[in-house]
Parts: structure tokens; sequence; C-alpha cells
């Protein structure tokens, strides 16, 4: 239990799991929640350290033929490097696994969540969307930190075997994320050799888009690699200087383009191919190029060369290949303020589905409440997504007088009571500070006949999606995870 | 009158004097124009209602500053008065005048009383500590700790002893505070313990009291936790701050490592209604592990 003033500290163990486009691999690390109130002040918990503990070896992704994962074979390798790190699966308690890139879209990716979630504990993300693993892997490869520190708006570049994904942060939050399906491993070759042995989708595009005529089985020489690579690069560096782009990068956005409305002052690159974009490597032979059977190189060389002749100087990244899988282990959690739960048996909850139904803020009068929350969960019922359970996610009450928090929680419990009848439980997420005196109000009102989950100082927003955790620090804080979307269908 | 005043009249009677001596004679006239000049001095001299603003210190006050982004974040980060450029060697003359209206806003949270209105509104009888006026509470601190004996009487009448908690509220260094924060504490606080089932006694204000008359308080009505709102010590950043302290059964052998306390309750720290739901659970603590301050942390 800690108490005011007291310094304790919970340290819990966090794994990424990232079973991507060429490689997966997993990053185990300790977190330490602490207080980081002084003195007399109420206490509130913080992440304050964040240490990684092991980092796997880097594994190619098993798939028995380009359609399907191997599930079995993914299972293994997470095994064998559970043991070569020493950890047992019922020590880490949170963590994320995430599967990306050109991984995600093919057919059974949901059942490899499912087969792995099993694995590691109690708690763990399982998801995929290219918006979310953006904003991991900036935040994995130092982007967000560095746009914190510095002040700037900085855009990271995560370019991995299928997919780049471009994630802009401002003042260490997300500003913007967008994903084109452009990578490394498109093309795949035989080992130090010029015979192609597979051409992907957004490959073939490219190639067309040149006229070139390229065909597996057939050779191609290091000048048509250098003009492919070279028109991927442009590709990417597109979506970063056009914003709203045509022709060939168009048909390779895998989401909406970047918005347009800031200016981005610093591009990170970040995933595998990044240790070739900030390192001397040119391409010298085609054998050279090939040696690991992909374009990673010598797409990596033409990233360097087209970012050089924009002028746009890059920042070093903190992590490359591991960014994403860090952000996945390290950067998902985030510890609520105060809670109030009547039932601590319901948590971990998951998949906690989002709205938000005050944009405008929450009225004065309990009446007006309800009226404008009743309208939004009914809506959400009607998309039947009865299954899930319901998050409201507010700003802050109308202000923060005692009377406020009360018309408040007398507002929701009006609007909710038929929500209540179902046996879920009411789950409100709120960003000011009064997380403790609205759980207070609203268990008054309900009379304790139902599961109650009040947390604060947590941002979330409508289309969000969340899961919370038990409870750490002796039960006064739940950790959550934000999630932005559950498997993205592709465009 | 002012010594102004008395300085000009006696200028102003000297001249007529003179005038007179030299057969000019407008003395009429001229006394109606000293009067009307004397009771404009006097009107002016009365506190207006007009409502000034002051000067915003939230803002950074550079001119073309390198990077607006960065100045912003270091403004959000602290409440000390960074960022407000300067006037030479100085700083600048809004700077010093919110300086002074914060100030006087610290020094009245100080001298001032709780008012009568508020402790009707909210309900609450007010008894005293045995200084003699707001001068000698604030020069003999141990004043603060020993209820007059008129209080004592009138707790002894109105108050239920051998409750679980008793709440008190004390001025301290801020009647200010008191008056900003006790109406959205004080709900939160009876809500939550009614609604655990605790047996709350009544609730009464103390004036010209130190945090150490929850001592003789606790003892007097046999007390389980007294439960003291007092108002803290003002500062620049703002005069409205209160603390809560929480002490299990005081004797005459309490020191101050027994108490357990919860400060910066403000609007701008930890918003009210939210700490008196925070002390709630304090209490349940204390009364389940029959301990407070060090000793329920250990506990």
């Amino acid at each position: 239990m800690i108490h005011i003033g007291e310094a304790g500290h919970q340290k819990i163990i966090s794994v990424g799991i990232d079973i991507g486009t060429t490689t997966t691999q997993l990053v185990m690390s300790r977190l330490t929640i602490k207080n980081s109130s002084p003195g007399a002040v109420i206490p509130k918990m913080d992440i304050t350290d964040k240490e990684i503990l092991y980092r796997s070896n880097i594994h190619i992704t098993p798939i028995n033929e380009h359609l399907l994962i191997d599930a079995h074979q993914v299972k293994k390798i997470i095994e064998a490097e559970y043991k070569l790190a020493g950890v047992k699966k019922e020590a880490v308690e949170t963590g994320a696994v995430i599967i990306t890139g050109e991984t995600a879209k093919k057919g059974n990716a949901k059942n490899i969540l499912e087969a792995t979630a099993g694995f590691a504990g109690d708690f763990v993300v399982a998801t995929a969307g290219v918006n979310l693993e953006s904003i991991l892997a900036g935040k994995g490869s130092g982007a967000a930190k560095y746009s914190k520190e510095n002040h700037k708006i900085v855009a990271n570049i995560d370019v991995g075997g299928g997919t780049s994904n471009i994630g802009v942060f401002k003042g260490g939050r997300t500003l913007d994320t967008a994903c084109i399906n452009i990578g490394g491993h498109l093309i795949e070759l035989e080992k130090h050799s010029d015979k192609i042995t597979y051409i992907s989708d957004p490959a073939r595009l490219v190639i067309n888009d040149m006229g070139l005529q390229l065909g597996v089985g057939e050779r191609v020489t290091q000048s048509q690699l250098i003009q492919i690579s070279k028109k991927m690069a442009e590709a990417i560096l597109e979506t970063i200087t056009k914003r709203k782009v045509a022709g060939l990068a168009q048909q390779l956005m895998m989401t909406p383009p970047l918005k347009e409305d800031y200016k981005i002052e610093k591009v990170m690159i970040s995933g595998g191919v990044a240790d070739y974009v900030y390192s001397d490597y040119r391409p010298v032979s085609v054998t050279d190029i090939t040696k690991y059977g992909d374009m990673g190189p010598i797409l990596g060389w033409a990233i360097q060369e087209a970012f050089k002749k924009e002028g746009i100087q890059l920042a070093k990244p903190a992590e490359t290949i591991r960014a994403t899988v860090i952000g996945a282990g390290i950067h998902s959690l985030e510890i609520s303020g105060s809670t109030i739960h009547v039932n601590s048996g319901t948590l971990p909850l998951r998949n906690i589905t989002v709205i938000s139904p005050f944009p405008e803020g929450v009225p004065e009068k309990a009446a007006d409440i309800a009226k404008l929350l009743k309208n939004q969960v009914d809506r959400i019922t009607v998309q039947d997504i009865t299954e899930q359970n319901l998050a409201i996610a507010l700003k802050e009450p109308y202000d923060m007088s005692f009377n406020s928090v009360n018309e408040l929680a007398h507002g929701i419990f009006e609007a909710m009571e038929e929500y209540i009848t179902q046996k879920k439980p009411l789950i409100i997420v709120i960003e000011a500070d009064c997380g403790k005196v609205l759980g207070q109000c609203l268990s008054i009102i309900a009379k304790a006949s139902n599961e109650l989950i009040c947390i604060d100082q947590i941002q979330v927003d409508e289309g969000d999606y969340i899961d919370i955790g038990k409870p750490v620090m002796g039960g006064r804080v739940v950790p959550v995870v934000v999630k932005t979307l559950v498997f993205e269908k592709a465009k | 009158m002012t010594v102004s005043n008395e300085m000009e009249k006696a200028i102003i009677e000297s001249v007529l004097q003179e005038l007179s001596k030299r057969g000019v004679n407008p003395a009429a006239a001229v006394e109606e124009k000293v009067k009307n000049v004397v009771t404009q001095e006097k009107t002016s001299s009365e506190v207006s209602d007009e409502i000034i603003d002051m000067p915003d210190i939230t803002k950074h006050w550079i001119p073309e500053p390198a990077n607006e982004e960065a100045l912003e974040a270091m403004k959000k980060s602290t409440n000390a008065r960074i960022g407000l450029y300067r006037a030479g060697t100085r700083q600048k003359t809004d700077s010093l005048i919110r300086f002074l209206a914060d100030h006087a806003v610290a020094r009245d949270a100080v001298f001032m009383d709780v008012s009568d209105e508020f402790l009707q509104k909210m309900n609450l009888f007010g008894v005293s500590c045995v200084a003699a006026d707001k001068e000698e509470f604030l020069t003999k601190p141990n004043l603060g700790m020993k209820l007059s004996d008129e209080a004592v009487q009138t707790i002894k009448e109105k108050c239920e002893s051998n409750i679980q908690v008793q709440i008190v509220i004390v001025d301290g260094l801020s009647s200010t505070a008191i008056e900003r924060n006790i109406p959205d504490i004080l709900p939160a606080l009876t809500q939550g313990l009614k609604a655990a089932g605790i047996k709350v006694g009544t609730p009464f204000f103390v004036k010209n009291g130190r945090v150490r008359v929850m001592d003789q308080i606790g003892m007097l009505l046999n007390a389980e936790v007294v439960l003291e709102l007092v108002g803290e010590r003002p500062g620049l950043g703002t005069a409205e701050s209160m603390s809560a302290y929480l002490i299990y059964k005081p004797s005459e052998k309490t020191v101050e490592a027994d108490r357990t306390m919860i400060s910066n309750i403000h609007r701008r720290g930890t918003p009210p209604a939210e700490a008196g739901a925070q002390i709630v659970d304090l209490v349940k603590q204390m009364l389940d592990k029959k301990a407070s301050g060090i000793k329920l942390n250990k506990a």
C-alpha cells in the first residue's frame, strides 16, 4: 500500500512480441512504477523507468507458403527465447503482441495472436493495425521523445520488410499517422544471386509503373534494382513532402495520406532497412545486394540518397530494427490516476470500446448529460457491439465543484440504467483529476449494484479500444493500454 | 482628513487671510471650491468596485522568440514567473504590479477572518482559541493550540461525543483557503463517510487556531479520528491552499509523526472534491488499522 509521502515502487515485467513481414522478435523489459508526487501531496503513480532486460535473436517469420503464417513455429520461437532469457511466462505481467506489415494481411493473423496471447501473462495486448504500428515504432525509435525534448515536430518512418509506417509526433504525443506499402522484402531473390523468387503485389505495381518486364524466375540487373529502389524511395519521400500523393505513391498508400496542417521539422528512419540508411553502404554488385535474399540494403541506400537530394537531414534513431517491438513492449502501457472499482475479480478487461459523448463539453444539468449519453449508447448498440464492454470517455465535468461532479454522476447513471441491467461493468475514463469523487458519487447512486471502474488522468478518444489490467501499487492504480484500431482492414 | 488635506487647508486658509488683508474677498467662492476639492479627495480615497484585469503571467512576454513551442512547454511546466522578459536590467512594470497584487492576496488571506455569512451558509458554528486578536495569534503560535474556556463549553454542548470521526475546520494561516475549498470538500467527505456507515460528529469552525488544536478537540470529544481542514501559509503561487491533517485517538503524548497530512488542496492543486474522496479512503484505513501517521504507514 503506497501512503502519502512514501517512496515505494513496484517493478513489473513487460514483453513485446513483433511478428512482422520478414522478422519475428521479442524484447523483455522491466517497468518501474513509482509515486511521483512530492511530500504530502496525494500519490500519483507514473512509470518512471523502462529497462530493457533481454533482446531476442531476430528470427525469420516462419511461413509455410506465401499465404499462411506457421503458427506452430512461431510458438516454438517464442518458447525458445523465453528459455534463453530465463523468464517464465507466469512472471510476465504485461506487454503487447503485434502482427505487423504484410503478415497482418495474411489469413490466419487472428489465430496467431490468440495462440501467442495465452503465452505471456495475465494482461497482454494482442492487436494488429498499421496506425498503432506507426505510433509504437515512433515511440520505440525515440522519435516521440525527440519531439518532446527538442520541441520539434518529428516524423518517424519505420521501413520494414513489407510496409513503411509513418508516425508524426509533437511534444511527445502522436499528431498523425500513415502507412505506405513499401518495404525491403517486397521482392525476394535467391541469396547472393540475381534470380527473382517472389514479387509481391505492391512490387508488381512498381515494376509495371516503370514499364519493366520482370517475372519470377527471371534475372535482374543491378541497374534495374537501383531503379526500382529509387522509385520506392521516392514514393516514401513523397508521403512526407507532397503529403497528398498521386500516381504510384497513391496506389501504394494503405491509409489516407498525412494531414497538411503542420510542418515536419525533423525526419527519423527506423526499421530493419534503417541500418542501411545511416551507413556508408553503396550497392556494388547484385550478389552483394541480395545477401539477405531481398532488397533491404539497396532500398536503404536509395532512401538515404532520396532524402539527401531533397535536402532533408535525417535524425539518428535510438533503435532501428527493434523500434516497433520495443514500442510494443515498453511504450504501450499507461498508468491511470486514482481508481475505484467494486469487484477486482472483473479485471483484466480487454477490447473495451471507447465512446466520447461530450465533444463540446459536459452540460451542467444531469438531464442534459443523460440525454447526450443515451443517444451515443443507443447508436453503438445498434451497430451491434453488444458483446463488448463500453467505456465512457470525457475530459472534465462542467466544473470541478462537488455539485457538478454529482450532477455528472446522476446523468451518467440515468443514461446507463439499461446498460447496467445487462450485468456489464460501468467504465468511466476521465482526464481531469476527479476519478475518485466521481466514482464515490456513482457508487452511492447505483447503490453498488454493479461493477464500477472509474479511472482518471488517462486521455482516450472516440474509436479507441482500451485494455484495463489488474491493479498495481496496492490497488491504487490500474495499467491501461490504449489501442488505436483492432485488425484494421487493408485498403 | 488626511495629512495632505490638512496641509492644503492650512495653505488655503493662510492665502485667504493674506487676500483679505489686501482687501480681496473671494471668500465664499473659494470656500465652495475648497469644499469640493476636499470632498473629491474623500470619495477618491474610498475603495472602488471597479474590476481591474491583472497582467497575465501564464503566457510568456518575450518578443520574437526563437521557439514559441519550447517557451509554451516551459511555462506549462512551472508556476514560477519565468519568461516575463525585462525592462533594461529590471522586471517589467506589469510583472511588478502582478507581484504586488499576488502579495496583497496572500496578506489578506492571513489577516482576514472567515466571514460570519460563510459560516452561516455552511451551517458551521464557530469557536475561538485563546489568542486575543490576529496579531497575537500570528506572533504567539502556541496560543493556536488551546481553545478558550467558552469554546470548550460550546463544543461540549453542541457536539456528539464518542464518535468515529470529528471534522474540524480551522482558519490557520489562510481564511481564504477555507472559504474557497470547504464548500466542495465537506459534501464529498460527509457523503463518503456516511455511505461507509461511519459515525461522523458535528463539524465546526475554530478561529485563530493552529494544527495542534485538533488534539485537544479529539480528547474533549473522545473521537477516534480527528480530521482537521486548515488553511496553509499562502505564497505567490496561491493563497487558497488547504491541508488536511488526520490523527487517530490523539493524547498528551501525541507527536507530529502521528499525524497523516494531505497538502496542496485547492482548485489548481488536488481539487477539493477529489481530495474529499481520497480522505474518505484514508479515514477507512485509519479506523481499520487503528493508527495514523508513521504508524499507519507501517501497519
